[in-house]
């Protein structure tokens, strides 16, 4: 394997999103570990700038980093900031947890070893905002209708539900 | 030049050629905040039948900021006790990093541009979005309820007023087809999109004046009712960071205003071409942050409830509609 450029902006990426994710789990205090996961989103987008796919990618930044997470952190900052997570400890579950994860780690090896992936000469960097588009809108166009459909029922019931509590409120 | 650049193979001498001019726009933002502080200083003097900054540096008081940030970098720097310590620490390096690197999808020239992304535009909204973390981040981590509260009012603002920016510019994306920059701009040689997109552009303008967070939307900062917003505790150099964001974000923004609406580079006519691009750049920029001074010392505040139903209620319809006739006109007659 020769080291690229590519590889080692891989690898550090790679790094950073496992140690987000690893981080995520072992913090203690529920900011720092929404801190974390932001490390980890915007390391997955920066692996998809890799993969030639930017619109993917700043719309990972956009949703997942930038809305998400702020929504995560509104609901920590406005509820019970402080909260420390308790850790629940006990021999026999570790052990079967190591297990569990070591047969994880077997599938997944198994399953990837002889995986052959064909290597097809793309032109995915070419325009691929205006492909995902054009794909979208003629041969994904329902699956994307009836997904706009789903978030417009969200939002309404969300403004609905914000509505309640107004009720008594003082009115202007 | 920077076009063969970027698309020669990479080594370790582009790396260096580009580290250097990084640093280089770098130091040219840093000069362009220094003086942007003391012009906004002096615009806002005289519009208040005053003189502003006059003893340091000769009349016009050129030193003055040089002084502040000074003063600001050997200042003592204090870190609250109760205040949680690595998030405060990492919350102004949060805030400054996007900053910084959205100007690297800004095309100054045709040829001074350091990176010529597809979805450049998108590529701005998004990162710069980031910069909320830490200001919400800044103000948690104080631990003090007024830098919460504008911590709080940062992050509700600014994603809120995000909404109407990337709607409202959804216009011209119809119009260039491109959410490349530099084609946008090369979309402009026939008429600037002021011209053809109104609406879009006082839409934008309104949410790009929250999202910097500058009167009459500077309510995550508004010094008599939150002291100083969410950067209360901070001190010294954490403190000047804060600042340096928010005028860099002023130097981003206001060269993306001119990028997608003045005509970046191009001359307003074409018998002015003669006058290289970098100056017309210069000088639709500096008209931008001229009407930036001139709004902070004319309006008031905004009244926080107003603030957000402003945002979803005037600004978002608003943006929704221009989309909808931009659509339109341009099904119909192009």
């Amino acid at each position: 394997m020769t080291i690229s450029g590519e590889f080692i902006a891989f690898m550090g990426l790679a790094l950073v999103a496992i140690i987000g994710g690893v981080l995520l789990l072992n913090l203690t205090k529920v900011v720092h570990m929404v801190v974390a996961l932001i490390f980890t989103f915007v390391s997955i987008a920066g692996i998809y700038v890799l993969l030639s796919a930017e619109f993917v990618a700043a719309v990972q930044i956009l949703i997942y980093s930038g809305a998400i997470t702020i929504i995560m952190l509104f609901g920590i900052m406005l509820t019970k900031h402080d909260d420390e997570g308790e850790t629940t400890t006990g021999k026999g579950r570790k052990v079967l947890l190591f297990l569990g994860i070591l047969g994880f780690a077997a599938a997944v090896y198994i399953g990837i070893y002889d995986f052959n992936v064909v290597q097809v000469p793309t032109d995915l960097h070419v325009d691929n905002t205006m492909k995902i588009g054009e794909a979208l809108y003629s041969k994904w166009v329902i699956p994307f209708e009836l997904t706009s459909v789903l978030l417009l029922v969200a939002l309404v019931g969300a403004i609905i539900l914000a509505k309640k509590d107004e009720k008594e409120g003082d009115k202007e | 030049m920077i076009e063969d650049l970027l698309q020669s193979s990479p080594g370790l001498m582009n790396f260096g050629i580009f580290f250097l001019l990084a640093v280089v726009l770098l130091l040219v933002v840093l000069g362009f905040v220094t003086y942007a502080i003391l012009a906004e200083r002096k615009v806002l003097g005289y519009m208040q039948a005053r003189h502003g900054p006059n003893q340091l540096g000769g009349k016009w008081g050129l030193l003055q900021t040089v002084a502040d940030v000074l003063k600001l970098l050997i200042k003592e720097d204090v870190i609250p006790k109760a205040a949680d310590r690595p998030l405060f620490i990492i919350a102004p390096i949060i805030a400054f990093t996007p900053a910084f690197m959205v100007l690297a999808t800004i095309p100054f020239t045709d040829k001074f541009q350091f990176a010529d992304i597809g979805v450049g535009l998108l590529y701005y909204i998004a990162v710069s979005g980031m910069t909320v973390f830490g200001m919400v981040l800044g103000g948690w981590a104080s631990n003090n309820k007024y830098a919460l509260l504008g911590g709080m009012r940062a992050g509700a603002q600014m994603i809120s007023y995000e909404i109407p920016l990337v709607m409202s510019v959804l216009g011209v994306i119809l119009l260039t087809g491109s959410l490349n920059l530099t084609d946008i701009v090369l979309q402009q040689e026939h008429g600037w999109f002021i011209l053809y997109q109104p609406i879009a552009f006082i839409v934008f303008f309104i949410a790009s004046i929250a999202e910097l967070n500058r009167t009459p939307f500077d309510l995550p900062e508004s010094e008599n009712e939150l002291v100083a917003g969410y950067f209360v505790e901070y001190s010294g150099f954490r403190w000047a960071f804060f600042m340096l964001t928010e005028y860099v974000y002023m130097f981003a923004m206001s060269s993306l205003i001119t990028v997608i609406f003045l005509g970046g580079w191009l001359p307003p006519l074409d018998i002015l071409g003669f006058i290289p691009g970098a100056v017309w750049f210069a000088i639709k920029f500096c008209i931008v942050v001229f009407v930036y001074m001139w709004l902070r010392a004319t309006l008031p505040r905004f009244r926080i409830d107003r603030l957000m139903e402003f945002a979803w209620k005037v600004l978002f319809p608003v943006a929704l509609a221009n989309i909808f006739l931009t659509a339109l006109i341009k099904t119909l007659f192009f």
